[in-house]
């Protein structure tokens, strides 16, 4: 998957503003950024629901959404809202697109037991919990075996058992060579999931390597270490300054020192220091383009 | 465009309104006021009746071709009776206005048949007489020497409204009022709850938006004709021509779906639309009616451009040999611009949208 100097402008607004990136088969990518930043917009045109304005995006070699067809029954997406007909059963939900994609409608039957959701198969969704649809949701982007795996928020407003299997999932399917093309509010699912991050901020990409490279890339630059005293009170220096470098030294020279807890740099910190401010902090201005 | 996509897609709109009370609502309402309304309203000119007793050994093909010969000039009561002398006594009594007796073949002479006529029998019946011969003729099997058709004429200054009578064009309103709801709530209800949902954009995965929509124009098309075609069986509706009737159905159906998928999407919530979408037909299915009032002015200028009012009178036209309105191509031509519109701003606004 390949996006190059890819631009979408709704009027004055420029959801994604010149963004290059690539993802290879096999990879886990995760594309972050606050709400409005365009990550949604990215997913829109690399599955040819959206055209963009400027810019090429190729997914498995065909260009988007020109050449859609030739891709169509080879990725899928994982959506942000449980999209699902409510009144039908779950097996309903995903027979018709077992029919859409021109699968048997066993197949059906077969991601339902994947997702452990067999046994519920012929219950209405409406009576299902957050749990199950987004299960249900998961179960109808793997129907057709996808290549290429969108997956948009794909966590939210599941308990942690199911998140848990949800990236085990995840970690699987691109054992087996497909690509996921993952934006999360979750730094931590980020850095656990993803080889490879990009920071979007405001229609452009502003970091992209891989989540230690990152982090590193902020550590190096400040160093921090907690120090627990004899006393039990704490202290964190930063190491790159001379005056708590000094006071390291002093305080081991002291033996006063009962632990010391070097503080890396998660991938939120990365992303302050990079976007100005942390995810949960966005806007909803993404709904509005 | 796949087929395939696009009735899958169908079968799911249509279990899905069988699901969806709103929906049910919105079909079944219209047929239920037509069946009220049919079962309510009298017609002011009914048919002529004229009580006939028949004495037939065979298996009442004299009664059938009887009734055949009469058409819709005469409601005929037909009355079996074993017997001539009981067919006398019927006549005699006044309780039949006449009794066509047919005695068996005898040998290698024909069979012979008898008319009693009560001598104070209306025109009606008399014409009833007259018309016996020929059905004595073809029940034997025997092509008459000519066909006669009787039918009815009306005074020559009758309104359309006089010609349909009030059962009839109540009913016609009713079915105008159905396609209406089909068209311009139904299939905007579902479409918009798929954009609400997002379950459009799922499908927009899997299918093309063109399919999506005509998928959608299909089940409106579904809706309204097994609506109208209920709406018939159920008010027991004489529809003259039925090709002109079915016609100017689907005219109406098509002017309006374009403009119904319109409406779902740029109205994404469905549940607006099905609060307020009647507020706004109702106007409209008013002025279809004003057709069997209105016949000049500005009023009938207005009727002359709107889909729902030149539907009625094609509708009308249906349901009467007489022609009430003598719609023609200026009807269908209108018809097919409002449809042409709905599909053209329809694609614009798709194309715009990216849906």
């Amino acid at each position: 998957m390949q996006v190059e100097n890819l631009a979408k402008h709704y009027g004055d607004v420029h959801a994604l503003d010149g963004v290059s990136l690539q993802a290879a088969a096999g990879e886990v990518f995760g594309l972050l950024g606050h709400n409005g930043a365009g990550k949604s917009t990215m997913i829109r045109i690399l599955t040819g629901r959206a055209r963009p304005t400027s810019g090429l995006a190729t997914v498995l070699g065909h260009e988007v959404p020109r050449d859609l067809a030739a891709v169509r029954g080879q990725i899928n997406l994982v959506a942000e809202i449980p999209n699902v007909y409510q009144r039908a059963t779950a097996r309903e939900n995903l027979e018709l697109f077992c029919t859409l994609y021109g699968l048997p409608k066993r197949r059906a039957a077969e991601v339902l037991e994947e997702v452990r959701l067999s046994k519920v198969a012929k219950r209405k969704v409406k009576t299902f919990s957050t749990g199950m649809r987004q299960r249900l949701l998961l179960a109808r982007a793997l129907l057709n075996t996808p290549r290429v795996l969108f997956m948009d928020e794909p966590t939210r407003g599941l308990d942690p058992q199911s998140a848990r299997d949800l990236r085990q999932l995840v970690t699987r399917l691109a054992e087996e060579g497909a690509t996921i093309f993952l934006t999360t509010h979750d730094m931590n699912e980020a850095d656990e999931l993803c080889a490879r991050v990009a920071f979007l901020a405001e229609g452009r990409i502003v970091a992209l390597d891989t989540p230690r490279a990152l982090k590193l890339s902020l550590g190096a630059e400040a160093p921090e270490v907690d120090v627990v005293l004899d006393d039990g009170s704490e202290l964190r220096l930063r190491l790159h300054e001379e005056r708590d470098a000094a006071r390291l030294q002093e305080l081991v020279g002291e033996q006063r020192i009962r632990a010391v807890h070097s503080r890396e740099p998660t991938l939120a910190d990365v992303f302050i220091e990079l976007a100005g401010r942390s995810l949960d902090g966005g806007d909803d201005d993404e709904a509005a383009a | 465009m796949s087929l395939r996509r696009v009735f899958a897609i169908l079968g799911k709109d249509l279990r899905d309104a069988f699901r969806d009370g709103r929906i049910l609502v919105l079909l079944l309402l219209p047929i239920g006021m037509a069946v009220f309304y049919n079962a309510t309203i009298q017609d002011e000119d009914e048919l002529p009746t004229t009580k006939v007793a028949v004495v037939e050994s065979a298996g009442g093909e004299v009664a059938r071709e009887l009734r055949t010969a009469t058409g819709k000039s005469v409601e005929l009561d037909l009355q079996r009776v074993p017997s001539t002398a009981a067919a006398r006594k019927l006549v005699a009594d006044g309780e039949v206005a006449l009794a066509v007796v047919v005695g068996a073949a005898g040998g290698a002479g024909p069979a012979r048949a008898q008319v009693l006529v009560a001598r104070d029998a209306s025109p009606t019946a008399q014409s009833v007489v007259a018309l016996v011969p020929d059905a004595l003729t073809r029940a034997a099997g025997r092509t008459p020497t000519a066909q006669t058709q009787v039918s009815g004429v009306a005074p020559a200054d009758q309104k359309p409204y006089e010609i349909l009578e009030p059962r009839s064009v109540t009913v016609l309103l009713v079915i105008v009022l159905l396609v209406a709801f089909v068209a311009m709530m139904v299939v905007p209800i579902q479409t918009a709850e798929e954009l609400e949902t997002g379950t459009f954009s799922a499908l927009r995965l899997a299918s093309t938006g063109p399919e999506v929509l005509a998928a959608k124009a299909l089940a409106g098309f579904i809706y309204g004709l097994a609506g109208i075609g209920l709406t018939i069986v159920l008010t027991k509706l004489d529809v003259d021509d039925p090709l002109l009737f079915v016609g100017a159905s689907l005219g109406l159906i098509a002017s309006l779906v374009g403009f119904g998928l319109l409406l779902g999407l740029l109205v994404p919530n469905s549940n607006a639309i099905n609060t307020y979408g009647a507020f706004f037909l109702i106007p409209f299915v008013g002025l279809a009616g004003a057709v069997f009032f209105v016949e000049s002015g500005v009023l009938m200028t207005i009727l002359d451009v709107l889909p729902f009012s030149q539907a009625a009178r094609l509708l009308g036209d249906g349901l009467s040999a007489q022609k009430p309105f003598d719609a023609g191509l200026v009807s269908w031509l209108v018809i097919a611009g409002w449809a042409l519109l709905g599909y053209v701003i329809l694609a614009r606004i798709t194309s715009r949208r990216e849906l």
